[in-house]
């Protein structure tokens, strides 16, 4: 039963609708991984069982008496708990919020509801979505499934993990700084941050609102095609979520990148690469050039500006959100959490509007030098070996431990200033059995190139479809 | 702690009645004079411009071709 959970969303979806199997056998498959690994692993940390299971008959009865079903009918899902949902617990991963529930969804919760998903838990997270490692003070640590003293990435911690661990077919996750690439990454899955507007950010818990991206971590770059069509497009509840067509990003998913061109940079994203990082770059654009793709070594322009400015929008959005809770009740964070936020508050006005006002200049600048040469770009999502819990808690670590924690999202912040479209992939494992992630970008609404890239390179390996020890363990 | 970091923390305090909430605040307060040095780094490289919409002027202009 549980091998059942180790299937593609896709072919999740796919066989309930076919009637081969039901959404309550999902369930309980997801499940069966879920009792024997999260006491380990810490992926879940709320969960709604009999509400669930009711909400899997009902799909199979919908199935029975041939109802029309949306692409994601009777897919069990749980989300980083961050996406309201009306009267549902919503804890956004910190004591300052245990027993929130909030009086509205989210549209992207309304979007997959109303494709047929449903969801059974809530996930452990970053406090307030703020660390790239998966450190929670308030409900404990999220733990590697590969290798259970390793990060997980964050800070969508627990949508990492739970994909990975066969808790979950698809989690959201929201990408500040790589909050969705870095658990990708970490966790051996495949985690999509759109372009910046790209999908609804209503009755979503805001970090930045100038960075925030929501997106899917799933099994396969065709899973992530799936949710994206449908969660993506304009809404009128998001005014700032863009009116730009939604493409058929599954279609377009052909294995053919004859023509493709790729650009490995030069500069900056293998600044301080340990090898085996680099090892697996380049094993991955051999099969990228077999697929047909060209690669081209290509020196990025502008990255002082985007690290300078990007560096400072997140933490001066995020400081009035924080304000009143950083002045009554600051030990209720984890110290590196307030830590992290304390500085946004002196960064001067006239930076901030600077560091904006430039975003639309340094974005076309960037764009023209790098997009007439290049389709898309290919760099590790994590430059490093992932380090352990252990080696990046700020909270208990000596002085300079946030310069090895800061490190981790060094290769996927660019893109978030710059708004472009971004996927992780698994690409190998570094010699701690812990993945390796890489990642594309592209233009902006460029998701169908990248999908498009990811999809060709997950054909020829197997990587995404590797189970973590911890699952054999427990068998 | 130096006069940067002492100012940094008066301002926050004065401005937001926030107090560092511990160590690590501490040097990451200090961290903000690479913020400056950054910044100075940049002047006169970018030109301003002052189209409020510019950033999603950019999203469409620069975007993958239909």
């Amino acid at each position: 039963m549980a091998r059942l959970a180790d299937i593609s969303l896709i072919q999740a979806a796919d066989m309930v609708r076919t009637g081969e199997v039901t959404s309550l056998e999902l369930l309980h498959a997801c499940w069966a991984n879920l009792d024997a690994v999260n006491p380990r692993v810490n992926a879940v940390i709320w969960e709604e069982r009999e509400q669930a299971e009711a909400a899997a008959r009902a799909a199979d009865d919908a199935v029975r008496d041939k109802q029309p079903v949306g692409p994601l009918h009777g897919v069990p899902m749980a989300h980083k708990d961050m996406y309201y949902q009306a009267g549902k617990l919503s804890t956004c991963g910190s004591a300052l919020r245990k027993d929130f529930r909030p009086t509205t969804t989210a549209t992207v919760i309304e979007r997959l509801s109303a494709a047929g998903a449903y969801t059974f838990a809530g996930l452990n997270m970053a406090e307030f979505a703020q660390n790239p490692t998966g450190h929670n003070k308030t409900f404990g640590d999220c733990h590697n499934p590969w290798n259970l003293p390793y990060v997980t990435g964050g800070s969508s911690s627990g949508s990492g993990a739970s994909v990975a661990a066969r808790f979950n077919y698809m989690a959201l996750g929201s990408d500040t700084g790589g909050s969705i690439r870095l658990p990708a990454s970490a966790c051996g899955v495949t985690g999509l941050k759109p372009t910046q507007t790209r999908v609804s950010r209503y009755g979503v818990m805001p970090l930045s609102f100038s960075h925030d991206n929501v997106g899917p971590l799933a099994r396969t770059a065709r899973d992530c095609a799936r949710v994206l069509g449908v969660i993506a497009g304009h809404d009128p509840l998001d005014p700032t979520s863009a009116r730009e067509p939604v493409g058929q990003y599954e279609k377009a998913m052909d294995g053919d990148l004859r023509g493709q061109r790729i650009g490995v940079p030069t500069n900056v994203f293998f600044d301080g690469a340990d090898e085996p990082i680099v090892a697996a770059m380049e094993a991955a654009l051999a099969v990228l050039e077999g697929r047909g793709a060209t690669v081209t070594r290509i020196g990025l322009p502008l990255m002082d500006a985007v690290a300078a400015y990007g560096g400072i929008v997140s933490r001066v959005e995020a400081a009035p959100i924080h304000a009143e809770w950083m002045r009554s009740d600051p030990q209720a964070y984890g110290a590196h959490i307030s830590a992290r936020m304390y500085p946004g508050y002196a960064i001067p006005a006239a930076y901030y509007v600077e560091a904006l006002s430039r975003r639309g200049p340094v974005l076309k600048a960037f764009a023209a030098e790098v997009f007439s040469r290049v389709d898309v770009l290919v760099t590790p999502t994590i430059r490093t070996c992932l380090p352990t819990l252990a080696e990046t808690d700020i909270d208990h670590g000596p002085p300079g431990t946030e310069h090895k924690f800061m490190a981790l999202s060094a290769n996927t912040r660019p893109f978030n200033y710059l708004s472009l479209p971004a996927i992780s992939v698994p690409c190998g494992f570094d010699p701690n059995g812990c993945p390796i992630g890489l990642q594309i970008a592209g233009r902006p609404f460029g998701e169908g190139r990248i999908l498009k890239v990811a999809g060709a390179y997950q054909s020829d390996t197997r990587w995404h479809w590797e189970r973590p020890p911890v699952l054999n363990a427990s068998e | 702690m130096g006069a940067f970091e002492t100012s940094v923390e008066a301002t926050i305090a004065r401005w937001f009645g926030i107090k560092p909430p511990n160590k690590p605040a501490k040097r990451l307060a200090a961290d903000l004079a690479a913020t400056v040095a950054a910044f100075e780094a940049l002047r006169g490289t970018i030109l301003f411009e002052d189209e409020p919409s510019s950033f999603e002027a950019a999203l469409q202009a620069t975007k993958e071709p239909g």
